[in-house]
């Protein structure tokens, strides 16, 4: 049971240079209501994290704060090898161009756009305002392209406004937006809503199958998938880690079990968003 | 604040109900006819009656023949012969030609009306047939003194006390005495006031050292502002060379002005902080309806300005039906019945413009602006077409005329009144739509459409509701502006930037901040007023308010949501 | 759409060819053979005008979502900048004996402001015709994209931007000549402005510039900078998540937006002879709003046709009804942006939309005609073309 607590002192212990994603000490406030409390946060490299936590757990404001759409009202979030980069104060187009890449809750793709062009928007070079003036597409970016396509299983109807596509489709979409950028660290928040199982269940595979080359976080709800792709669980509460371990132990948990009271037994129950 | 204004606001009301009849009793007692009639004998007269007519006249504050006096003593005063009876006293009058002519229209004194012919025409006169009437010497300066103090003895408190400060501000000893004696007689306590005022004001250019100074100190007393001018003159004289003024006084003098100074300044803060105040009610109403359809449901209604000439139209037409129905009783009470149908009117206008148009572009808003903005037109022009082209003037009723004086701060009937009804529109929407079922549908489908729908809440005929209410509120706003401004059909488009800007900068469904900011722009535009002008003034807080969205984007009260866009 | 068609095989680019080659060539040539009256030749170079000025707005509506409510201000800036060098060529006053432009006469002056001096020249008019815009268009674009000021309340802060400029320029105290603005206006670089050579000279650099103006957005929407723009339009924030700025990119739009309006004004201003503040209230950045809905907006031709069918209609419509003129315009534009959101230029193709549904009704087995309704729709619409 005491290795699943975080507790600071463990942090320190494990500390060592290959973390990606440090934070520590932050907070945030809305209205007066804490929204993130004390929470502290590390990520390994190459690590598929998946957090989970009831509504109103922070988990949303911790990626916006991550991304910088959020400014925190304290605390520290560094990013890279030796805490090369601190995000806090840092506009979101340059926190994602050191490699941070963001999946939102609701599907966010350019509907009025191909999916192709959606993918071609994406690559992660020529985002100045002048470079994207006098940008030319290379063979090396129509590859790239194709191999997204491939890969979020999308070819056949690249030449279709992305406005067209199902909500799973788009879902994938914004997954392989994600993936033309070739991020660091991928932040991927409710990836399974709205997909039918089998998709779900494909788009479990393909983040397993990115683990290790990147980083990612996944936020979500759906047990199952969380069971499918969870190595290490990080269970938020009230704006701080409660819990963190692997998913077996931390259903389990006791105080999980209390956050989720009511529930099934050592079970977060799906419904409860 | 707000309670202070209310309280203000009831208190002016009673004031009113309670002047109501003292006006109705002042109005038969001045304009009797035997003022004018003893003028007439005055006119032909030997001296001493007519010096005594003027005695009389002066007692009775006969302010009504003032200007006949003023006439006589500058030779205005005609008698025109008639063949077959008594010669007539007449004024001049103008003719409607307004032209250079020879002929001239005129005007009975006796009657004050004018003459007419055997056919019951006007009738013109040769200005060279007229012989003027011209007063003797001495009876001329009586007369000068006669027109000054007949204000004196005005039945109209606030006559009598005008007429003491500026009678006291000409320092003359003869009217020095006349002040005192009315003081022995005067019963009002704000007359007394003034009179002491006046007198003190003629003490101080006419008595000696001593007096002055007394005087000096009772106008401190008295916080009288146009006294400051005097006593900085006086301390001027006794600081020059050569005077013998003793520190003491001296020091006395510059305490004086230093109070009154600060009283002034006093004055000046709370006059414009209540023009301020008034400015912002009037863009609080105005904003109200906008922050609703706006603010809460998104709308940008470019028609919102036509919403509002139509509410002041409608209180156009009821006033003109009133006075026809009811004569000068339905001038008098036309407002209230004309409040609640202005209301119901714009309402029913912004039904079905809603129903017509706007229901189909709730998830295009930048389209329903753009669709509104066409009804703006259609609307605009129409009423030009229906009610012309000219503005039409809407007769404010009397008990919204005048003005109350709180410590030299003149707090105008029209404006208390639009501080208070503000207050009540605001109180009322905030109670509509936190304490009533129809407040909750309206909240629920605002925030969030689909989940309102799933519990059964109708989000079409709320919406319509809402939609309805906004302009509603426009038609009471345009029944406001009706009141301080002529109708037109331009007369929406003159407020429909300004309270766009209240919404955005008060920070999007949010009452407080429309409240905020109304008020705020209000008060600041008339504070920097005085120095910029009126049109800077508004280019400066226009300005103002593009650099404050850079400090607050999302206004004062931001609305937070969790969706990405 | 996104495979770009190789630019020779482009219809756009032949119709902008087609375009210079009547207005250019054509047009003048039957003027000077007599065919084309002057003064309309001069009413169409007025709509050109405008039609630039419908260009801007389709570049930030149309394309980037921006609907600004204060376009019209640049194209006032860019006409006031050239009117000042119009007003300085009149020469002296043969009345006055000043050399004065007549109401800073009036108001006492007795040389030029220090603002006003540099205008004398004409290389430098016609470069504050690009930079005032440009300049100011920076400044604003920047307080109010930093801000992420967007959607409607963009709009109502452009309007309100509009509004205190035209309040500003009312006053004779701002020297642009008030109420009155600018007119009288006699040579321009040394020719005279009542000729009708230089007229036609005008009129044929309308033409240009309008076309350079479609060129121009036409190759940005084929750029990968037009695609973002489009983007942008779509999701923001997913822009901003990509990795772009899109502060730098709403900047640059919204500038060059400005300076293609304001150019449009000072190519406007010598041939209607006049420039006041009128030209700056709200309602006439409104209006060019318009004429991008009714001729379709997020489309290249879009904003020319509708700058022109409006305005046609509004010159006729004025005469022939003036008290009913606001009511079609209102009743128009309602129509349009209820029942043709594409505007008439989508009419074609609505129409090819309808044929195909119309064919594939057919080979389907008989079923009752219910379509009545978009039929009389697409057909009144296209009558009034």
């Amino acid at each position: 049971m005491n290795d699943l607590q975080a507790s600071p002192a463990r942090a320190e212990l494990e500390r060592p240079r290959q973390w990606i994603l440090t934070i520590e000490n932050l907070n945030k406030a809305f209205d007066g209501f804490q929204v993130i409390r004390d929470l502290n946060f590390y990520l390994d490299k190459g690590e598929l994290r998946t957090i989970i936590g009831p509504n109103g757990a922070g988990k949303s404001t911790l990626l916006d704060m991550i991304t910088g759409r959020t400014v925190p009202d304290s605390g520290t979030i560094e990013f890279g090898p030796d805490h090369r980069y601190n995000l806090t104060r840092l506009p979101e187009h340059r926190i994602n161009r050191l490699g941070i890449a963001r999946k939102f809750q609701s599907p966010s793709v350019y509907k009025e756009q191909t999916v192709y062009d959606n993918l071609l928007l994406s690559l992660p070079h020529s985002r100045g305002v002048f470079s994207a003036l006098f940008y030319r597409e290379s063979q090396e970016d129509r590859d790239r392209i194709h191999e997204v396509l491939q890969t979020i299983r999308l070819e056949d109807r690249k030449h279709e406004l992305a406005g067209s596509l199902s909500h799973g489709q788009k879902q994938w979409l914004e997954i392989g937006m994600l993936l033309a950028q070739d991020p660091q660290l991928l932040l991927v928040d409710e990836p399974a809503a709205g997909m039918t199982d089998e998709e779900t269940e494909r788009t479990g595979e393909l983040l397993i199958s990115l683990e290790g080359k990147h980083s990612i976080i996944v936020i979500e709800h759906d047990m199952d998938f969380v069971r499918q792709i969870a190595r290490k669980v990080t269970v938020l509460h009230q704006g701080s880690v409660l819990c963190e371990g692997p998913v077996d132990k931390v259903q389990s948990d006791p105080h999980v079990i209390e956050v989720y009271l009511g529930r099934k037994a050592g079970r977060p129950d799906p419904a409860a968003h | 604040m707000q309670a202070f204004s209310l309280t203000t606001f009831v208190r002016g009301l009673f004031l009113l109900l309670a002047c109501c009849p003292l006006w109705l009793h002042a109005q038969e007692k001045t304009t009797g006819p035997d003022s004018r009639a003893l003028f007439v004998e005055a006119l032909t007269a030997d001296n001493d009656r007519a010096n005594e007519i003027l005695q009389e006249l002066a007692a009775r504050g006969a302010t009504e023949v003032r200007p006949l006096l003023e006439e006589w003593r500058a030779g205005g005063i005609y008698a025109f012969e008639r063949a077959d009876a008594q010669p007539l006293y007449v004024t001049l009058a103008t003719t409607p030609a307004q032209e250079e002519t020879s002929e001239t229209y005129i005007r009975n004194v006796e009657t004050d009306e004018l003459v007419e012919n055997a056919d019951g025409d006007t009738l013109a006169v040769e200005k060279g047939d007229l012989d003027p009437l011209f007063p003797s010497r001495r009876l001329r300066r009586n007369l000068l003194q006669i027109v000054d103090l007949i204000a004196l003895g005005s039945p109209e408190a606030s006559e009598r006390a005008e007429a003491a400060i500026a009678l006291g501000l000409k320092g003359d000893a003869g009217y020095l005495t006349a002040l005192q004696e009315r003081r022995e007689i005067e019963e009002n306590g704000a007359v007394q006031d003034a009179l002491d005022e006046g007198i003190a004001l003629a003490q101080l250019s006419l008595g000696d050292r001593e007096t002055k100074l007394e005087a000096v100190q009772r106008l401190d007393e008295l916080n009288s502002i146009p006294a400051l001018d005097r006593i900085r003159a006086l301390q001027r004289e006794a600081t020059a060379e050569g005077s013998d003024w003793s520190a003491e006084d001296l020091a006395a003098l510059q305490t004086a002005i230093h109070d009154l100074e600060g009283y002034l300044k006093w004055v000046d803060f709370f006059g414009t902080a209540f023009r301020g105040l008034s400015a912002g009610a009037v863009l609080l109403v105005v904003a109200l309806g906008l922050a609703i359809t706006f603010g809460l449901m998104g709308v940008i209604n470019m028609a919102h300005g036509e919403m509002i000439a139509l509410g002041a139209y409608t209180v156009y037409f009821v006033q003109q039906g009133m006075a026809a129905a009811f004569g000068p009783i339905g001038m008098e009470w036309y407002f209230p019945v004309a409040i609640p149908v202005a209301f119901l009117v714009s309402a029913l206008a912004g039904l079905i413009l809603e129903r017509s148009v706007i229901q189909f572009l709730y998830k295009r808003p930048l389209e329903s602006l753009l669709a509104t903005w066409g009804v703006s037109w259609i609307l605009q022009q129409a009423f030009k077409l229906l009610f012309g082209a000219q503005n039409k003037n809407v007769e404010s009723p009397t008990w919204l005329l005048g003005n109350i004086t709180v410590h030299d701060i003149s707090l105008g009937y029209n404006r208390l009144f639009i501080i208070g009804f503000a207050i009540l529109i605001l109180v009322g929407t905030w109670l509509l739509l936190t304490k009533t079922p129809l407040g909750l549908c309206i909240r629920a489908v605002m925030q969030n459409p689909q989940m309102a729908a799933s519990m059964g809440i109708s989000t079409s005929r709320t919406r319509m509701a809402t939609f309805a209410f906004g302009s509603g509120l426009a038609g009471l706003a345009g029944a406001f502006l009706s009141q301080i401004g002529s109708v037109g059909s331009g007369l929406g488009q003159t407020y429909i930037v300004d309270s766009f800007m209240v919404v955005v900068a008060g920070g999007v469904g949010n009452l407080l901040g429309t409240l905020y900011t109304a008020l705020g722009i209000g008060v600041i535009d008339n504070t920097l007023q005085p120095f910029l002008g009126p049109v800077m003034g508004k280019i400066c807080v226009l300005f103002a308010i593009i650099l404050f969205l850079q400090w607050k984007p999302g206004g004062l009260f931001p609305a937070r949501s969790r969706a990405l866009d | 759409m996104s495979t770009l068609t190789p630019a020779s095989k482009d219809k756009n680019l032949w119709a902008i060819a087609v375009f210079v080659l009547i207005g250019a060539i054509l047009l003048p040539l039957l003027n000077m053979g007599g065919v084309v009256a002057e003064f309309q030749l001069n009413t169409w170079g007025k709509y050109l005008c405008y039609a630039t000025l419908a260009v801007s707005v389709n570049l930030l509506w149309g394309y980037t979502g921006l609907l600004s409510l204060g376009q019209a201000l640049f194209f006032a800036l860019g006409g006031y900048a050239f009117g000042m060098y119009l007003m300085l060529m009149i020469g002296e006053d043969p009345n006055y004996h000043t050399r004065l432009p007549d109401f800073m006469d009036f108001m006492g002056y007795q040389e030029l402001p220090w603002h006003w001096q540099p205008f004398e020249h004409a290389w430098f008019a016609v470069a504050a015709v690009v930079l005032v815009p440009g300049i100011f268009a920076l400044i604003f674009g920047f307080l109010a994209f930093r801000a992420r000021i967007k959607g409607v309340y963009f709009s109502i802060i452009t309007q309100t931007l509009t509004y205190a400029a035209a309040l500003l320029f009312f006053r004779n105290e701002f020297t642009f000549g008030g109420n009155n603005g600018f007119t009288d206006f006699k040579e321009m670089f040394g020719l005279n402005l009542h000729a009708v050579s230089t007229q036609r000279g005008l009129f044929i650099a309308s033409v240009l510039y309008l076309a350079a103006c479609l060129l121009f957005n036409w190759w940005l929407t084929r750029t990968k900078f037009g695609k973002v723009q489009q983007a942008i339009r779509d999701s923001e924030n997913r822009v901003r998540f990509s990795g772009y700025d899109t502060l730098q990119y709403k900047m640059l739009i919204f500038t060059a937006a400005a300076i293609i309006g304001g150019v449009g004004g000072a190519l406007y201003v010598p041939q209607v002879g006049i420039i006041n503040p009128n030209e700056m209230m709200p309602v006439k950045s409104l209006e060019a709003v318009v004429w991008v809905a009714v001729g379709g907006r997020g489309r290249l031709w879009g904003p020319v046709i509708g700058a022109i069918l409006v305005n046609a209609i509004k010159s006729w419509a004025t005469v022939q009804f003036p008290n009913y003129w606001l009511i079609m315009l209102g009743a128009l534009f309602l129509f349009v942006v209820l029942f043709l959101p594409g505007g008439v230029a989508s009419i074609p193709e609505q129409f090819r939309h309808w044929r195909k549904k119309m064919d594939a009704r057919r080979q389907a087995p008989a079923e009752p005609m219910k379509a009545a309704e978009p039929v009389a729709e697409v057909e009144t619409a296209k009558s009034s073309t």
